[in-house]
């Protein structure tokens, strides 16, 4: 007897290939996924929703719905406008001055020189060091009696008393902005310089040949080539430095007077010294808002640039 | 050689000379400076860092400061330097993971809201920390997380993921698919051709990446900060920001602590500094 089976057609796949396909690559996703909406997106709609309590942790009898409270609070808050206003000085000053150096320094950078590699890391070093580092170095540096900044300018003939630098409202802003210049020049310096490694030899070559002097050239053409890069940088670091606590913090928490207060050292301080978490909600909320602005402008200008 | 028979003018003959050499001088001494001048103090014994006038090289250089800021019982240094050793490990491990898949999936698959999601990576790399700090707290405190190493990593997260995925974007968009698919056609699954011929290829971004996600999570202080209470729960950066806050600055130790906090950093970065370099301005430079 010979059992005779039937071939069974083979069974076709639940799901087709493609869908399949669509599926692992969502799988994929998955884990960053769930990392983003754990950390920022559920954490954004918890600020906006502090953001219309009174919500002050160690007032817990206090905890109720206040509708746009802490926002109108904040209207009338003349430590919040003056932050805004120390935002601004703080960012300009900073990335202008930033950019300017870090130009001059790529350039030095990009000639030949023995030793080149190795320069190019050292002069890098302020810029990879954790922030709270660079603020404790130079509030040793501004310390008055013992500080190396006072013990120089005095020794130079440049000044004649010592200066307490941070605690002083008239020099603090400008102390912190110059530590901020420090710590940020190596950035400009090797964006641009990846940027001048990037134009072509011959361009220079045959405006040399045509006679062009070494700043025309400068002019007509690293300026040019360069643009993309310039405007790129400049706007990923003026968004960055207006988010940037850190370094204020640890240098003068805000301080003398609310004299370095700028806004996200100001929502720092609610947060977490004052534990205002309604205020704070709603200092976010603004924080969030301007750089939303920020970034679409920045996509504007960059998608412009990446265009011509 | 055309160019040699254009003489140079005086401006170009100053700028490839002596401009480009105190240029240089100048710009190494303002950016390392600051750093001897902590080495120095951190070699200093306490007479010798509070001398009037100042002292600037150490006349009896001692390791003194370094043993009592690692030893200390109040600001337990070598604590706070395996804290923040477990914490930026396990962030630099969890995060390649992550972003390995997901940058994959990115670079590899066709999907909707494909460059939506490109675009909130980029647009959460801007994001202000400090605005998450009130949010996160809230959250950390009703899951139990206060004063866990968990709620430090998974705080890191939020700034190490966007940038982490961005990068290996890049690096997966770059090697070429032929090799996935024929060694599909060979009976490869997906994730076996991800395994076996893509990570292979991708191994030099992913070493960057990971000490991408090393070093920024070094540096991370404000959530540290926050999310922690006890003094044997603090990173480095905290730790460093506690021993300022105890009775008077010892500048000494702290000075000590500060070299101990960059050397890591710095010797990380010696290797990653060409990928990172890339990374960043992918996108940025033309051609």
């Amino acid at each position: 007897m010979t059992s005779v089976t039937l071939a069974t057609p083979r069974t076709r796949p639940l799901i087709s290939w493609r869908v399949r396909k669509r599926m692992i690559g969502y799988l994929y996703l998955v884990p960053a996924a769930l990392c983003m909406l754990a950390t920022v997106v559920v954490p954004i709609f918890l600020a906006i929703k502090m953001s219309l309590y009174a919500d002050v942790l160690y007032k817990p009898q206090d905890y109720r719905f206040i509708g746009l409270g802490n926002y109108l609070r904040l209207i009338e808050d003349p430590v919040f406008w003056h932050s805004l206003w120390n935002s601004v000085v703080w960012v300009f000053g900073s990335v202008f001055l930033q950019f300017i150096f870090g130009f001059a320094a790529a350039l030095l950078l990009h000639q030949a020189f023995p030793g080149r590699a190795l320069v190019r890391t050292l002069t890098l070093l302020p810029w990879i060091i954790p922030g709270v580092v660079v603020g404790l170095i130079w509030q040793w540096l501004y310390q008055p009696n013992y500080g190396f900044i006072n013990d120089f300018l005095i020794w130079t003939g440049l000044m004649s008393e010592r200066i307490a630098w941070l605690s002083s409202p008239d020099t603090a802003m400008g102390a912190v902005i110059f530590t901020n210049i420090w710590r940020g020049i190596p950035f400009f310096a090797i964006m641009l310089l990846a940027g001048l490694q990037s134009v072509p030899d011959e361009l220079y070559e045959a405006a040399h040949v045509d006679g062009a002097g070494v700043f025309s050239r400068f002019w007509h053409i690293t300026l040019p080539m360069l643009r993309p890069i310039i405007v790129v940088s400049t706007a990923t670091r003026i968004i960055w430095t207006f988010n940037y606590a850190d370094l204020i913090f640890v240098m003068t928490g805000g301080g003398p007077a609310n004299a370095t207060q700028i806004t996200s050292t100001y929502t720092l301080v609610q947060a977490y010294s004052t534990l205002d978490f309604g205020y704070a909600g709603a200092l976010s909320v603004v924080l969030l808002v301007v750089m939303l602005v920020f970034t679409a402008l920045y996509l504007r200008v960059t998608k412009g640039v990446e265009e011509e | 050689m055309a160019r040699r028979h254009v003489p140079r003018d005086l401006a170009e003959r100053l700028l490839a000379g002596p401009v480009i050499w105190i240029g240089l001088i100048l710009l190494t001494a303002f950016a390392l400076g600051p750093f001897i001048w902590m080495l120095l103090t951190s070699l200093k014994d306490r007479t010798e860092l509070y001398a009037t006038p100042l002292q600037y090289l150490p006349r009896h250089p001692t390791f003194e400061n370094y043993v009592e800021a690692w030893t200390s019982p109040v600001t337990p240094f070598s604590r706070f330097f395996l804290n923040s050793l477990w914490v930026c490990s396990v962030t630099m491990v969890a995060t390649t993971i992550v972003s390995v898949l997901a940058g994959y999936a990115i670079a590899r698959f066709k999907f909707a809201g494909r460059d939506a999601l490109l675009l909130i990576f980029l647009a959460t790399q801007m994001f202000p920390s400090v605005l998450l700090i009130a949010p996160l707290l809230t959250q950390w405190r009703a899951l139990g997380l206060i004063d866990s190493y968990q709620a430090l990593i998974y705080s890191n997260f939020s700034f190490t993921v966007p940038f982490t995925v961005w990068m290996m974007v890049g690096y997966f968009t770059s090697i070429p698919r032929d090799l996935e698919e024929s060694a599909m056609i060979d009976g490869c699954n997906h994730f076996g051709a991800l395994c076996r011929i893509v990570l292979p290829l991708a191994a030099p971004g992913i070493a960057a990446t990971a000490i991408f996600a090393f070093v920024v999570s070094w540096s991370e202080l404000l959530f540290a900060i926050s999310f922690t209470t006890e003094t044997n729960m603090r990173t480095l950066s905290a730790g460093l920001l506690y021993m300022v806050g105890q009775y008077e600055v010892q500048w000494g130790q702290l000075s000590a602590g500060v070299i101990l906090s960059t050397v890591p950093v710095a010797v990380l970065f010696a290797f990653l500094q060409r990928h990172l370099i890339h990374g960043l301005t992918a996108g940025a430079v033309k051609g």
